[in-house]
């Protein structure tokens, strides 16, 4: 089985990162066109985190830790 | 840009996160291998039922280890109460539960996430449904839900694998006007007139309420037991978006 979280169990990381809390933040995937809460999301914790949409796992958004504060990718398009 | 994954990259400074420091005001026992720990907090800026807190602690050595832990207490109590489960090879709840005493000062930070809430001006009916000690930020929308004398239907179903890992074993029964549905999975006491069996359909269908009555639901446990129980409550007639999961991994570490 996977081992991830929800939005909400990284949501202190999330916050460091983002300056606010996100977690109420609704988030229509460009992939599959469904809306979430980016707490409801799946997070996939490794070097950083990674959220993917709970309707089609694409990642919407990818969180690493780095020297100068936190490296940011959204998701802007279709999985591979 | 179709067909490619393509994703905006940017690197932000640290935004500044206040790590408080929390005195421990008195620890009890909440089950057999979990404790309750109260925290007396200087300008603490009030949390909302289901919310959590980081708590981080650092070695002589500078060495760092934080981990979350879902608020128990209600919005309304003066203190702040987390429930923390040992986890025999975990890295900080052993601490937590067996070298903390009152008296002792940790670093904390919070509250954190505004997704997995509720407040009575929310309204019901309320459904929870708790794995564990996926019981204690469910815990807390009970207590503020008492503390603000609200009839909201309010039903919940604990799944514990025994009665010692029941947490708030004597609160739990005697909340008012709350349906709580316990099942011991592992092993019941004797005369033990409840369930005894894994989250199912039936559990669910028989403890409602059904669907039609557009019920918040709350779940909260172990991965596993969040997938089980939200996949049940769809399979049930529940809109996926309604259901609001908070899952903590494995084992709850």
């Amino acid at each position: 089985m996977d081992l991830w979280l929800d939005g909400n169990g990284v949501a202190g990381m999330l916050t460091e990162a983002l300056g606010e809390d996100v977690t109420d933040t609704e988030r229509r995937c460009p992939s599959c066109g469904d809306t979430w809460a980016l707490g409801a999301y799946r997070a996939y914790r490794g070097a950083g985190v990674v959220l993917r949409c709970p309707g089609c796992e694409s990642p919407g958004l990818r969180v690493v830790e780095v020297r100068e504060g936190f490296s940011v990718a959204w998701g802007a398009g279709p999985a591979r | 840009m179709a067909g490619a994954a393509v994703l905006e990259r940017l690197t932000v400074p640290r935004a500044p996160v206040v790590w408080r420091l929390a005195r421990v005001r008195e620890i009890s026992h909440a089950a057999t291998s979990a404790v309750t720990i109260v925290f007396d907090l200087d300008d603490w800026p009030g949390h909302r039922a289901g919310q959590h807190v980081d708590v981080r602690l650092t070695a002589e050595d500078g060495y760092q280890a934080q981990r979350s832990y879902s608020i128990a207490s209600a919005p309304e109590d003066p203190t702040l109460a987390i429930t923390v489960e040992r986890i025999d090879d975990g890295e900080v709840s052993p601490y937590l539960t067996e070298v903390l005493d009152v008296g002792d000062e940790i670093e904390l930070r919070g509250p954190i996430g505004g997704h997995f809430t509720w407040r009575v001006s929310d309204g019901g009916p309320l459904l929870l449904v708790a794995g564990g000690s996926g019981l204690v930020p469910l815990m807390s929308m009970l207590r503020h839900r008492a503390a603000q004398a609200s009839d909201v239907d309010a039903r919940l179903l604990l799944s514990a694998r025994a009665v010692g890992d029941v947490f708030y074993r004597d609160e739990l029964a005697g909340l008012d006007g709350v349906r709580v549905d316990i099942t011991l999975t592992r092993s019941q006491p004797p005369g033990w007139g409840g369930l005894a069996r894994r989250v199912d359909a039936e559990m669910l269908r028989e403890l409602g309420p059904a669907p039609e009555t557009n019920p918040r639901v709350y779940v909260c446990g172990p991965t596993s037991f969040v997938e089980n129980a939200a996949d049940l409550l769809v399979a049930l007639g529940h809109e996926p978006h309604t259901i609001r999961a908070e899952r903590f991994g494995p084992t709850g570490s």
